[in-house]
């Protein structure tokens, strides 16, 4: 605002400070002019960047007036009298810090993390050390939405730097003050938690706060490893990166040692698919290959239909020679970086300005493709603190929108079969004008009955897709990368007919009702497909809610067993829980069992089933390459390109899904261009052994309990209803 | 204008959902923390759904003294039963119906003179789904001695000053008459006209302040339902003097008829051609619109009050600049009083002189005070300047309701502090009052009985300016609370002798730094209420904080152990 050493001063007028006879621009404050002399008043709500408010009254002095002013707002004048000291000065100043401390959690985060709250140290300054006064009867929240900023309402003391940082100094226009009087407070937008706000997590407020109100977030162990070729990233080094600029310099250097910056030579490894991990890497320089070297196989049980001693044994087998139904016809694979990886020659090349890894970092999935550098290259591994601050970056955030719709928009759009006719151009279009949307998780995208608007596609992360009966909620499906949604509501009755829910840190591409409805204008062909997509979902839908008038939800999904093409049933009547079945299986299955003696009863049977097609089916959530879904059937069927992560083994919460290892032939880590025999897994689960003459489990039964059998009949003959 | 949007808003939902907020960011650029800002000040605004019945009991000072206490209690007994979205009761500030205590709103409709059955009809209604809809108050003719016209003689001095222009003319009279502010300050009149007229600014405001919100004032209520035509011409006079061109009548949104009365007056003036472009002729302009406060008593205070047309949070401004300097959009403004306004015109039609002996006691002018409280009629009142208390008390108000005896009073509403019944023979002036620690304010004389808690009034008014205070400033956001804390403890009584001093030095330490650096007047007279009671009432308040003895039983149950397990006061959160 007013400094006494800029180039052109103005007019100076002569006033006395404490006594001292001093000059000072008209235009100086009393604070400057005396700051200037060598007098510091002490204050909590002005920074020398930011146009003082006058809030914290801690600045005020005599002026002449009834009562005191504040210097940091008031200009001096010629002839005038200032009193920075007097007694009534210090006595106001005094129990305004102290009045400030009997409601401050001292100590405060800022204070245990760093030492330097401003208000403990004006208040230890001024001698306060007992608190006289009652503590406010009511406490204010914390907010720990940002992955970056903890807020703590309760030691906020609305200075209003954080208010004048975010919105003068960055304008980014988040910050603002809310309510009234005792209950005012800070909020970001309409007071949304702060991870959920349209915050980009430039961190001007956090530098600003005075307190622990706003501190940096360390994540536990937040200094990153330094392996060979790396080297902390200094702020100065990133501030240059386009995709760190309007960053607060200060919170960077906060959060050093959560970014490294790695050389890596041709050849050497950066990540492998299925390996767990925490960071994700910015390509500064240099060029890098992304691929999947697991073989594009699914698990096949062959033989096994000799009898009481013949063993299973299972392999490996493409779509080529085994086609099985309802694969997806989709020609990519989705993976956690900017571009998708075709079915066909599943290797990419990623380059400087790309970013890989978004899922591994913010929500701990595995490594979704192997990542080998190409030419020389420096990137710059970073946790989630920083990934997030690259995410919120305005410029980050235009060049990742480009790079999506450039490399993934179209080959998502045209992964839905019914938008396959689009021309080249309407894809420009759409191109121009989609937004990316970020969602923290928990977040509500859309509730079923509201009015549907948009049109969405998943850039990243989980979409869970549910609906509600009256019973209560089924979760639909578990969407992911490349996967779309948000037609039906648009062509329907206009309502959404499900809700959907951010599952983790997901971005969506999201497309406006307007470019949608050109779309089904222009091509007849989409709108057809759509079209008969949204008509029998909604009869699906009246079709379930009218089941659903007279039986529960549970025996309502009971009765997708009907829809199964084999069912495992023991009869518990004759069944001694020996274990045989058990170990029959794990026999015939390499070792590795895939029966799992429980299940749904119905009368004296237990079925046991290949999937019980869970209401919540969380084997799908965090598959790293989308490569397991639900059939229409409800079953499970796990791609080819699964990478044998084991992360949909260890959520099935009921052991129905294995990892069967494999011998394979692969690249040599350590000797590149080498290939060696290593052991690679895929995931499998019980197919009731349905393409051999009877399953190894039957054939062990000593007692006669397990049965495969047809559905249909056998329900009609148990239940004595035809169906 | 954002308030027109957010009204709008609330009209359709009767809320202000997060989605509407939304799209209104989106239509007209406004960031999202803007909008929330600025809804979430103004209690006035709900930014969750409302519930069937909305009930809100107003609990300062003239209605506390009636029973808002025990009505908005057995309310809340009542209702406990009944979930959040059936019956809520809250309280609310002070709706300006302080003759008619006490006063409630159910679902944003005022109604006056409420008792528990009353209430319960219109809670049933609501309910029942049926759109309340607030009494209109019954037309009433007064004859004031401040209106110098005949009913075909109004805006006399306007017309004479289009043709004279005779500007220096109009300002020597009131420098004259000595004019002051009469919405509690009492700042000259000529001396604020005066220095917006010597701006070189082409763009001037006239703002009147019609926003009176302070507990117990209900007088600008009574003028301008009943002399408008003197308010409207006053503005326009003003616009004349210091070259305004446009005037705003700033009306607090609880007096939806004066609103109302006040529009079909500026109506009539424009279609008489008394307003408007090139007036009578003279190459004068000066427009005048009413302007609906979003709410809240400190949108009262001129620079908070400003912010609030503008479209903020009504925060008050730092000073200087003061709004005659840069006031609305920055531009010189003057911002007065309605009955300053209204007294303008009867200084020019009757004179000078006239109106130097209107006033008693070698002071100037008539005044209109409200008085309400304990007394048996209360109302608004015309009495010459320098009136006794005890006149307007005992005569105008016929004295102290149900034969009692008067304990204290106001003078003028939490801000004026109390006096003791000895006083009562005190003239109401300017200067008298100041000379006594207390002040003329804005007129509005409580009255409380023999049986009235005097730290019960000084607690009530602390926590109104409490409530009301916008929360800017350190010393007012704070100390108010803490300031509240410490009284309602004294109210619970069992403090010891050492606590008590010690509690003492807190409300003096508190005085000091809310009376000096507070931004704005209100953070300033915070303390006065307890001050001023402590002054005269002291035995009373040692004996209330020591034993715990209460002399009207409101601060706990009478007979209840005298410790902190008695029943609470309601409404006064510590």
């Amino acid at each position: 605002m007013s400094t006494l050493f800029g180039t052109f001063l103005g007019p100076m007028v002569q006033l006395t400070i404490d006594g001292k006879e001093v000059a000072a621009p008209a235009s100086a404050t009393i604070f400057d002019a005396a700051r200037a002399h060598g007098i510091p008043i002490p204050t909590l709500c002005h920074m020398q960047n930011e146009t003082p408010v006058g809030v914290c009254r801690l600045c005020v002095v005599e002026a002449g007036g009834r009562v005191l002013t504040a210097s940091c707002v008031r200009q001096v004048e010629n002839g005038m009298k200032v009193v920075t000291n007097s007694d009534r000065v210090l006595a106001a100043r005094r129990t305004l810090l102290e009045i400030l401390m009997s409601d401050h959690p001292s100590p405060c985060a800022r204070e245990r993390q760093s030492g330097d709250c401003e208000l403990e140290m004006q208040a230890r300054n001024h001698g306060i050390t007992e608190i006289r006064y009652p503590k406010r009867y009511f406490t204010r929240p914390k907010d720990d939405s940002s992955l970056a900023i903890a807020v703590d309402h309760e030691a906020c003391i609305l200075c209003d730097r954080c208010i004048r940082g975010c919105n003068e100094i960055r304008q980014n226009l988040v910050l603002g003050r809310m309510g009234k009087g005792a209950g005012a407070g800070v909020a970001f937008d309409l007071n949304t938690p702060m991870g959920e706000s349209s915050c980009i997590s430039c961190g001007e407020c956090m530098v600003s706060c005075p307190t622990g109100a706003l501190t940096n977030k360390r994540i536990a162990g937040t200094e990153l490893p330094i392996p060979a070729g790396a080297v902390p990233a200094e702020p100065e080094d990133l501030l240059e990166l386009p995709v760190f600029k309007g960053v607060s310099g200060t919170f960077l250097e906060m959060n050093k040692g959560a970014i490294v910056k790695r050389s890596f030579h041709p050849g050497d490894v950066i990540c492998r698919e299925g390996d767990f991990g925490s960071t994700a890497f910015y390509i500064a320089e240099g060029k890098a290959a992304v691929s999947i070297s697991t073989p594009m196989a699914h698990v096949k049980t062959h033989g096994g239909a000799g009898g009481w001693f013949s063993r299973l044994t299972s392999s490996l087998i493409g779509r080529d020679s085994d086609a099985r139904e309802e694969e997806t016809s989709q020609g990519y694979i989705p993976i956690d970086a900017s571009v998708d990886l075709a079915y066909s020659n599943p290797v990419a090349e990623l380059g400087p300005g790309d970013l890989f890894g978004e899922m591994t970092c913010m929500s701990f999935y595995p490594r979704s493709a192997t990542v080998k550098a190409l030419t020389d290259c420096t990137m710059y591994e970073m946790l989630r603190n920083v990934l997030d601050i690259l995410l919120k970056n305005k410029s980050f955030r235009a060049r990742l929108g480009k790079e999506y719709k450039r490399r993934a928009l179209e080959t998502h759009l045209r992964g839905v079969p019914m938008f396959s006719e689009l021309s080249p151009d309407f894809v420009e279009r759409l191109m121009d004008n989609v937004k990316l949307i970020r969602l923290s998780p928990g977040q509500v995208i859309c509730k079923q009955g509201e009015p549907a608007d948009s049109f969405y596609l998943v850039r990243i992360g989980f979409v869970k897709v549910t609906e509600t009966y009256p019973g209560g909620e089924l979760v639909i499906a578990y969407l992911s990368r490349g996967d779309s949604f948000g037609e039906i509501g648009l062509l329907g009755a206009g309502a959404r007919t499900a809700t959907c829910t951010a599952l983790d840190h997901v971005e969506l591409v999201k497309i406006s009702a307007d470019d949608f409805n050109a779309m089904v204008d222009q091509f007849p062909g989409v709108r057809r497909g759509l079209q008969a997509l949204a008509d029998e979902r909604q009869r699906q839908n009246a079709e379930r809610m009218a089941a659903l008038g007279t039986i529960s939800l549970d025996s309502f999904l009971g009765q997708g067993l009907m829809e199964a093409q084999s069912l495992l049933v023991l009869d518990l009547a004759r069944c001694t829980r020996c274990d045989a079945c058990v170990r029959a299986c794990a026999d015939a299955h390499d070792g590795i069992t895939r029966l799992v003696r429980e299940g749904q009863r119905f009368d004296r049977y237990l079925v046991a089933t290949s999937c019980r097609h869970c209401k919540d089916p969380l084997c799908m959530v965090g598959c790293p390459v989308g490569s397991i879904r639900r059939r229409n059937s409800l079953e499970v069927i796990i791609e080819d390109w699964c990478i044998g992560c084991g992360l949909c083994a260890r959520n099935c919460p009921y052991g129905n899904i294995n990892l069967h290892p494999f011998q394979v032939m692969a690249d040599d880590p350590d000797n590149p261009g080498r290939r060696i025999a290593m052991v690679k897994q895929k995931a499998t689960s019980c197919d009731l052994c349905t393409e051999h003459a009877e399953p190894s489990c039957v054939y062990a039964c000593p007692h006669d309990a397990a049965h495969r059998v047809d559905p249909r009949k056998f329900f009609s003959e148990l239940l004595g209803t035809k169906v | 204008m954002i308030w027109d949007d957010l009204r709008a808003i609330q009209s359709r939902h009767g809320y202000l959902p997060a989605e509407e907020l939304h799209a209104l960011s989106q239509h007209t650029g406004t960031p999202l923390y803007q909008i929330h800002s600025v809804a979430s000040f103004y209690p006035h605004f709900r930014l969750a759904p409302p519930p069937k019945a909305d009930v809100r009991v107003c609990m300062d000072m003239s209605c506390n003294l009636n029973g808002a206490c025990e009505l908005r209690q057995a309310l809340e007994r009542r209702y406990a039963g009944m979930g959040p979205s059936e019956v809520t009761v809250r309280e609310v500030s002070c709706l300006g119906r302080c003759d008619h205590a006490p006063a409630v709103t159910v679902n944003d409709q005022i109604f006056s003179s409420m008792s528990e059955p009353t209430v319960d009809l219109l809670i049933t209604r609501a309910l029942g789904g049926e759109a309340l809809e607030e009494p209109h108050p019954p037309h009433t003719e007064a004859t004031c001695k401040s209106d110098p016209y005949p009913p075909d003689k109004r805006y006399g001095a306007l017309r004479w000053l289009l043709k004279s222009k005779d500007v220096d003319g109009v300002l020597a009279s009131l420098k004259a008459a000595d004019l002051r502010g009469m919405g509690g300050a009492g700042f000259s009149t000529e001396m604020k006209w005066s220095l917006v007229r010597r701006m070189d600014s082409p763009e001037k405001y006239i703002v009147c302040n019609a926003d009176e919100s302070e507990p117990g004032t209900i007088k600008d209520r009574f003028i301008i339902q009943h002399l408008a035509y003197l308010v409207a011409e006053g503005m326009a006079i003003a616009g004349i003097c210091t070259g305004a061109k446009k005037g705003i009548f700033y009306i607090r949104h609880e007096y939806g008829h004066q609103e109302h009365i006040m529009k079909e007056e500026v109506e009539r003036a424009y279609h008489q051609g008394l307003l408007g472009q090139n007036i009578q002729g003279s190459g004068i302009d000066f427009d005048l619109e009413v302007f609906v406060s979003p709410g809240g008593y400190i949108c009262g205070e001129e620079s908070a009050l400003i912010e609030a047309i503008e479209g903020h949070r009504a925060e008050p401004r730092n000073k200087p600049p003061f709004p005659g300097q840069a006031g609305l959009w920055q531009k010189p403004t003057v911002v007065n009083n309605v009955e300053t306004f209204a007294n303008v015109p009867q200084i020019l039609v009757r004179g000078v002189d006239w109106f130097k002996s209107a006033g008693l006691a070698g002071t100037s002018g008539l005044k209109f005070v409200g008085i309400s409280g304990h007394v048996v009629k209360p109302g608004v009142f015309e009495i010459p300047m320098g009136t006794p208390a005890s006149e307007v008390i005992f005569r105008l108000a016929g004295g102290i309701r149900g034969g009692k005896k008067m304990k204290g009073f106001a003078p003028s509403g939490p801000s004026s502090g109390y006096l003791p019944a000895s006083m009562a023979d005190i003239r109401l002036d300017f200067k008298t009052l100041a000379a006594a620690g207390s002040m003329l304010g804005s007129g509005a004389m409580v009255i409380c009985d023999q049986d009235t808690c005097m730290l019960d009034m000084a607690l009530n008014s602390v926590a109104f300016f409490r409530n009301e205070s916008c929360g800017k400033c350190v010393p007012c956001r704070v100390g108010s609370q803490k300031m509240v804390a410490l009284l309602h403890r004294w109210t619970q009584g069992g403090l010891s002798e050492k606590q008590f001093t010690a509690d003492r030095g807190l409300i003096d330490e508190l005085s000091n730094a809310m009376g000096l650096a507070s931004i704005c007047g209100l953070g300033q007279i915070v303390p006065a209420p307890i001050n001023s009671v402590l002054k005269y009432f002291e035995d009373e308040v040692r004996e209330h904080a020591l034993q715990g003895t209460c002399p009207s039983g409101i601060c706990h149950l009478p007979g209840a152990p005298a410790k902190r397990a008695a029943s609470q006061r309601v409404g006064i959160n510590p």
